[in-house]
């Protein structure tokens, strides 16, 4: 103990770990699904770590980069083939996790005062991380990476005015090439990474300062939970959270080893080639609902890139969109109903959209879009009509 | 058990997520793959399949080596193979072990009509309609004397493939070079290094044995090989696109053994912390 006394002299560690984690109460009243956040934090390490071995060996340049996945990181490395499965399928879980986070948030309402600024911190992080995965499919240099890339940075060209210069600001030349392909890579491994560990920083910081939401969302004082309806951080909480991560992790390695396909599509497998445009190009599986609403509205292009745009962000916005004094969706049998058409109609997009847009499932996919839309517009009227009634049960 | 509710919900949302965007969509993009057919029943021919290989022989060296070779029977082509590349854009294959991968009645039909049999209007070799449907029988008798039985899948894949093909991560090159490939075929012909990966294999097998099903209009000639050199050419382009199978699946049991092991660990301490805890 001589060295703690030294220590908490010149760091005060004592004060810290009691305020960070032995007198740090969360809510007992909360489910795995708290969990998730810190399954992010072990995902986003894991895709670090596994990162970094792969930045060893990989060639950022169009005409080395295929083979220096596919030849020298598959198969010439010692266990190369483990960092670029384990990379590829943690970039895929990781969306996974996110999207349960997320809905989550929604469900509990644990984006309501006073934790709009959580909310707004991990819609930024959601962005950043989307825009880390775009980058970083591109890199292997296969058919898919090339012309997701050619046909997401081509969206751009019909923006008003800038559009058609900043495609080619973006591209760096007039299709997508070597010049893409290197600034991709810087955005990938230097600068989204960072942009991604402030945000998260901010993110947890806001999230202690406000403390977890429950699944009753009814607001604990520190008292309340420190003597019985709270469990301190270290070591009740994360006791429970270490058999959560255990868990996920056989789910997560199993996909690894076994079942990784989903996450390194087969047709990427084929070197790029921009004179040859494939029969489907379609986006990872977590972009998929969003490329269906730009899809959905098949009969004018520039109404489908205002929905696209509109339902990346508009969640964004829920804080001012479901003013309900009601947080958990427990409490609110409307919004519940709600909340699991829009689960189902998420995951009817993600299906629809790797699916070629033509005949019903064009028609389909502008009714999924709708629905998608109407989960948000809802909330304003139902808000009221809840308003109203506690208003009236008064 | 409210807990297991809410991981039952996440499950099926998860399952059915997952059902739509890779078995139903393939379904849908692929549609369902053909079946091979390694009786190659479209081709009607009246030419013999076997005969006498000396009178093979003779036929051999009359009508075929001016532009083939049989090493396996010291014969050499009489035209060498730049004169060949330059007249034909692709180098004519030695002979020797033809007859060992290829089946009989496509050769037999091949030999008379090379365009008909590999479904390639633009096929480099010629009709031998001087040939008697006899004479057919005597050439394939003598091809099947001389070829060497047993080849592995490399060496099949490389007889089958390697004049138009690459597999440069295997360190083998096509034997025709690709400005030629190009003019013969109007694309050159993808490398194959990592094909066992970018295709599934049973795609590759029905590709294989007729290319037209799938992908139709490619001008990759049919080639005709037999259902065992067939799947010995597609055992081998999987295992070079995958050489750590073994290794992966070995370490797999032992990561999720020791994840396995910690899921019980965890659970213990998990239990014995909130003990206490309602
Ligand atoms: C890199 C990405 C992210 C990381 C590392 C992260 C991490 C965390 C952690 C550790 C917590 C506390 C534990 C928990 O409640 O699960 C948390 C809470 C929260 N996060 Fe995130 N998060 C990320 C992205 C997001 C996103 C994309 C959103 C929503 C758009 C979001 C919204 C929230 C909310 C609302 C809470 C508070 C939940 C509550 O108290 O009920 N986070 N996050």
């Amino acid at each position: 103990m001589k060295f703690m006394d030294w220590l908490d002299e010149r760091l005060a560690v004592r004060q810290l770990i009691k305020v960070m984690l032995t007198e740090y109460y969360v809510p007992k009243n909360i489910n795995f699904l708290w969990s998730f956040g810190v399954l992010i934090m072990v995902v986003f390490a894991i895709l670090v770590v596994s990162g970094i071995f792969l930045l060893m060996y990989y060639k950022p340049d169009s005409h080395l980069a295929f083979d220096s996945v596919n030849k020298t990181i598959m198969m010439d490395v010692e266990y190369g083939w483990l960092f670029r499965h384990t990379h590829a399928v943690a970039a895929s879980i990781m969306f996974l996790v996110l999207y349960v986070h997320m809905a989550r948030g929604i469900y509990y309402g644990s984006f309501k005062a006073p934790r709009e600024i959580v909310w707004i911190t991990g819609y930024i992080l959601f962005v950043l991380m989307a825009a880390t995965a775009f980058t970083g499919y591109l890199l292997p240099w296969g058919q898919m990476s090339y012309w997701a890339a050619q046909t997401i940075t081509t969206l751009f060209e019909k923006i008003p005015f800038i559009g058609p210069d900043l495609v080619v600001w973006i591209r760096g030349n007039y299709i997508v090439e070597d010049a893409t392909l290197t600034r991709f890579f810087a955005l990938h491994v230097v600068f989204l990474p960072l942009l991604l560990i402030v945000f998260t920083a901010i993110h947890l910081y806001a999230v202690r300062i406000v403390g977890s939401n429950n699944e009753d969302g009814i607001e604990l004082t520190k008292e309340e939970k420190k003597h019985g309806k709270g469990i301190p951080f270290w070591p009740v909480f994360m006791a429970k959270e270490f058999f959560v991560i255990s868990v996920f992790l056989i789910f997560f390695f199993y996909l690894v080893f076994y079942q990784y396909k989903f996450a390194m599509d087969p047709i990427n497998f084929t070197p790029a080639d921009y004179l040859q445009t494939p029969t489907h190009i379609y986006p990872e599986w977590y972009f998929l609902a969003f490329y269906e609403v730009l899809r959905g509205f098949f009969f004018s292009q520039n109404l489908g890139l205002i929905a696209f745009v509109l339902s990346m962000f508009i969640a964004a916005f829920l804080p001012w969109l479901d003013t309900s004094p009601i947080k958990s969706g427990n409490h609110r049998p409307l919004y519940k109903i709600l909340f699991f058409i829009f689960v189902a109609d998420f995951v009817f997009l993600t299906i629809l959209g790797k699916l070629p847009p033509t005949g019903l499932y064009a028609w389909l996919g502008f009714a999924g879009s709708l629905v998608y839309f109407a989960f948000f517009f809802a909330l304003p009227i139902i808000s009221r009509i809840e308003k109203k009634k506690l208003e009236g049960g008064r | 058990m409210k807990e297991l509710k809410i991981l039952l919900i996440l499950v099926v949302v998860v399952l059915v997520g997952y059902w739509g965007i890779e078995p139903y969509a393939h379904s849908v993009m692929h549609g369902e793959v053909k079946k091979p057919d390694y009786n190659y029943s479209d081709l009607k021919t009246t030419a013999a399949t076997t005969g006498d290989p000396a009178k093979g022989k003779e036929l051999f060296v009359a009508n075929c080596a001016s532009c083939h070779g049989l090493k396996n029977d010291g014969i050499n082509p009489g035209m060498d193979k730049n004169a060949a590349i330059a007249s034909f854009n692709v180098v004519p294959p030695d002979l020797s072990n033809i007859a060992a991968i290829l089946d009989h009645k496509f050769l037999a039909a091949f030999i008379k009509n090379p365009q008909q049999a590999t479904e390639n209007p633009k096929f480099a070799m010629p009709p031998m309609a001087q040939l008697s449907d006899e004479d057919v029988g005597h050439i394939i008798a003598y091809l099947s004397s001389v070829a060497k039985k047993n080849l592995d899948g490399k060496e099949i894949t490389i007889e089958a493939c390697g004049r138009c093909h690459s597999i440069k991560y295997q360190k083998i090159y096509a034997e025709t070079p690709a400005e030629n490939l190009k003019a013969y075929l109007g694309k050159v012909p993808p490398d194959l290094s990592v094909m066992g990966k970018a295709k599934e294999l049973e795609y590759l097998e029905t590709f294989i044995n007729n290319p037209q099903n799938g992908l139709p209009g490619t001008s990759m000639p049919r080639l005709g090989l037999t259902k065992e050199s067939t799947e010995k050419v597609v055992a081998y382009l999987d295992q070079i696109a995958d050489p750590h199978r073994e290794q992966r699946n070995k370490l797999g049991m032992w990561v999720i053994g020791y994840l396995v092991v910690m899921v019980g660990l965890t659970f213990a301490w998990k239990k014995k912390i909130w003990k206490n805890i309602h």
